[in-house]
């Protein structure tokens, strides 16, 4: 198997005469790695925590503690447990913050502290945070509508206010780590964590910041449940046994989940300065829509084999040189129907078509899945180890799925899938870069 | 690879002042104030009652009749419309089948569907949750505005939505622009939109905020904001194509920049430091430098901090040329649409480019001592501005400046 070359787009003598040649060539050579990862995950908290319990199958999935859910046909949830936000978030800010953001600053300390980057008035002005959220502050937003309807609009606490907006989380973990630079929000579904890595990675790229925390984060309130119940959103959708079975012939529905991962993306000349390893590069990237209402599936694979040959086309590598694909599916209908035939058509015809895995059948569906998702990709492409798809037993297709425990195998290049309702495709090829 | 030139070929709005591009510029021109009574929803339990309503919006007369609008939010028929109109002027309606691949939505929003998911709120409340109907929640979601639009036109490119509250619209452009120039779309529709809605007419009410009357950008008297409502969308694409298709071009795209305050959620740093910071990297994302600078949209929210920290963040970036720069806040005639403004002021700054003139920042009659800067009071001045720099600075600390430039074919800022 012939092993890509890494991107070296040339400069080229630009047509922008006056625009600075420096940030001309940065724009088109700067290569985007992963050099560290926070976990706030039903597979627990921290990267260790989150990588034992990734490949050794735990599942993150139980019985929904929170709130109480015996009014409703669903019980299980992937929550986030034994989280205290004062092991990560100083007290003077702590009760400023809803959960939505708690999490998102402590995922975003642990990015900074596994990449071991101290915020500093030198570089503070270069670190930039760019978060997804697919629903941002469910709880607090029927909160204020309970205060609205019943008591007046004047009584709704003014506290509450600054947390209500979707960029809150980003804007509390900027004010919490001090770090000053690029720093935005995207809320587009459940494609919202892995555009947010994209965007990172081409502002870096650009030459806009070194170093950009992204990801996403979505919490699971008593309300969203219960909005995911009613719409018919997760498992078990029309009866049977509830569970998360991506891709299982026996699946119905997901099950809700919740979260946050942080990559921290960095400029690999900047962390080969600092002495930094890195977990692997960020190599390319592609996106697509498809036709489909904001709350249904697109009716078949064309958008999303578009944003994968998207992918492989901007890491300039052919189909076959993927080994192993993080699948969006999430144990839904259609969206594991989806994104098989869409890994059929593009990989069905070559003779190595890559190890398939879902996590979602570990930790559920949290929407803004993708700095999860994204950071274990990069622990497998580390470690050289893809982790099982649980409840996985029947595959619908015939594809290499990786089921029961997870499997060891040299990964040079990984794609992360993100697909969603309302027809939104990411797709992005991480690459184990070449030490030295 | 060179980079590909990024240049504007549409424009649409839907806003309080006009439906339509033509009409809008000539209220830009006349100074019109858009800022009335709130009739969209009950005031009566408010401590304002004003804001920038789009009165009569009639979908059905802005939209072609081929389009079905079921389950569509004023938000997303507001943009839907907008977008129609910035096609057209492109004169990329109907849309052609060719370009549907490479072809792309990035829209900045704020509320969404919130003023119908609100009914949905109160019936779940006052039921306990029994005769609520949650499929009304199907359109409240920011993104589904950007869904309708790749849907009705079977576009099949990059599409997200920006949540940054005030600077969404910008940063939307802003990616829109970094897309088409690295090829990752040949046309992006590119825009902003935000409903009024109860939830943020009392959100900003209770942060004492709204000024009860009309705002008053940069005026002594100022006491805070007017909220309103709008759409704003342009047409991007890269200047071969733009060329290719033999098509105007209304400016270019030279350059944008982010930044945080990482100071307070709601507070902007009195320093200026952030609002600076993202000037300055606008400033050198367009290649240029201060002194070519010749009008300033400003953020000019009207609240007592925002126009004393943007004056001093243009001083600061500018230095004594921040004297001679014209500014304008055009929220005195349109409202502060939040989710919308970013996109919205980018059109009026490629409006001055286009019909040479700087809007007015009406409502200031009487100067705050600390905003002492040329800020176009009262009415309209004629002028040929080449290079506008358009601020928007959002809740969050989250500050996006975009620099918009007339287009000349070396580009104008190496003329």
């Amino acid at each position: 198997m012939n092993s890509p070359s890494p991107i070296t787009l040339t400069a080229s003598s630009g047509f922008k005469g006056s625009r600075d040649q420096g940030m001309e060539k940065n724009l088109m050579s700067r290569r985007v790695v992963v050099t560290g990862i926070g976990m706030v995950t039903p597979l627990g908290i921290g990267k260790e925590r989150f990588a034992q319990a990734l490949f050794r199958g735990e599942s993150g999935i139980k019985e929904i503690a929170a709130f109480d859910t015996s009014s409703f046909p669903s019980h299980l949830g992937g929550e986030i447990r034994e989280f205290s936000a004062r092991d990560f978030i100083s007290a003077k800010y702590l009760r400023r913050m809803d959960r939505l953001s708690q999490i998102a600053v402590a995922s975003s300390r642990l990015a900074l502290e596994d990449a071991k980057i101290v915020v500093n008035t030198a570089n503070r002005d270069h670190i930039g945070i760019i978060l997804g959220t697919a629903f941002g502050p469910t709880d607090l937003k029927v909160h204020c509508a309970r205060i609205l309807f019943t008591e007046g609009p004047m009584m709704i606490n003014p506290i509450l206010v600054p947390n209500s907006v979707m960029n809150a989380p980003a804007g509390h973990a900027s004010i919490e780590l001090g770090f000053r630079g690029v720093n935005t929000t995207v809320n587009h579904q459940a494609a919202s964590g892995e555009t947010a890595i994209v965007y990172a990675a081409m502002e870096i790229q650009r030459g806009a910041a070194d170093i950009i925390l992204a990801g996403g984060a979505d919490i699971l309130s008593e309300f969203f449940f219960e909005t995911l119940v009613r719409f018919k959103a997760i498992s078990p959708v029309n009866g049977g046994k509830e569970g998360a079975r991506p891709f299982d012939t026996h699946r119905n529905g997901p099950v809700a989940g919740e979260g946050c991962g942080i990559v921290c993306l960095e400029v690999l000349e900047h962390a080969r300065e600092r002495g930094v390893i890195p977990y692997c590069e960020i190599a390319g990237w592609g996106m697509s829509s498809s036709p489909a209402s904001p709350t249904d599936w697109p009716a078949d694979a064309k958008g999303i084999s578009l944003a994968m040959v998207r992918a492989l086309n901007s890491a300039h590598c052919a189909p076959d040189v993927i080994e192993m694909i993080q699948a969006a599916s999430n144990g839904g209908k259609n969206p594991d129907r989806i994104e098989s035939d869409a890994c059929l058509h593009l990989f069905g015809s070559e003779t190595a078509v890559p190890l398939v895995s879902s996590l979602k059948g570990a930790t559920g569906e949290s929407f803004s899945s993708g700095g999860v998702r994204a950071a274990s990709l990069a622990l497998s492409l580390r470690e050289g180890m893809v982790p099982p798809t649980l409840g996985l037993v029947d595959p619908i297709v015939q594809l290499p799925f990786v089921t029961g425990e997870a499997r060891k195998i040299d990964i040079r290049n990984g794609l992360l899938n993100a697909f969603s309702y309302g027809g939104t495709n990411v797709s992005i090829v991480m690459r184990k870069i070449e030490q030295g | 690879m060179h980079k590909e030139r990024v240049v504007i070929t549409g424009l649409g709005t839907v806003n309080a002042l006009a439906k339509n591009i033509v009409d809008f510029t000539h209220a830009l021109k006349s100074g019109l104030c858009g800022i009335g009574p709130v009739t969209l929803f009950d005031t009566t339990d408010f401590r304002t009652h004003s804001g920038a309503e789009v009165n009569n919006f009639k979908p059905q007369d802005l939209i072609p009749s081929q389009f079905s609008l079921k389950r569509m939010s004023r938000a997303d028929l507001m943009v839907f419309a907008a977008a129609i109109e910035a096609l057209s002027d492109a004169r990329l309606f109907p849309f052609p089948d060719a370009l549907c691949e490479d072809t792309g939505v990035v829209l900045g929003a704020g509320s969404g569907g919130k003023l119908e998911g609100e009914s949905f709120y109160r019936d779940y409340i006052e039921t306990e949750g029994r005769n609520a109907r949650f499929s009304m929640l199907a359109s409240v979601c920011p993104a589904a505005s950007a869904d309708h639009i790749t849907t009705h036109l079977g576009l099949m490119g990059p599409k997200t939505t920006f949540m940054t509250a005030c600077s969404s619209g910008a940063t939307a452009i802003g990616f829109a622009r970094d897309l088409i120039e690295r090829r990752a779309a040949t046309v992006v529709i590119a825009g902003g939109v935000e409903p009024l809605c109860r939830t943020t007419y009392a959100s900003f009410n209770v942060l004492q905020a709204v000024d009860p009357e009309y705002c008053k950008p940069f005026d002594r008297n100022r006491r805070g904001l007017s909220l309103g409502e709008a759409a704003a969308v342009v047409v991007l694409e890269s200047l071969n194509h733009a060329k290719e298709r033999g098509v105007p071009i209304h400016g270019e795209v030279l350059g944008y920049g982010i930044s945080c305050d990482a100071y307070h959620m709601t507070t902007p740093d009195s320093e200026a430091s952030g609002a600076a910071r993202c000037i300055q990297a606008a400033m050198a994302d367009a290649g240029i430098s201060a002194a070519a600078v010749d009008y300033i949209n400003a953020h000019g929210t009207a609240t007592p901090a925002n126009d004393a920290m943007e004056t001093r963040a243009v001083k600061k970036v500018f230095g004594p040329h921040a004297y001679r720069i014209p500014i304008s806040s055009t929220k005195s005639m349109t409202g502060h649409t939040l989710g919308a403004s970013g996109a919205l002021e980018a059109i009026v700054s490629v409006l001055s480019i286009t019909h040479d003139f700087i809007p007015p920042t009406i409502h200031l009659h009487d100067p705050d001592p600390e905003c002492d800067l040329d800020y176009v009071s009262t009415s309209a001045r004629e002028s040929a501005p080449h290079i506008v720099l358009s601020n928007s600075f959002a809740f969050g600390g989250n500050n996006t400046a975009l620099i918009l430039g007339r287009f000349t074919e070396k580009g104008i800022q190496n003329e």
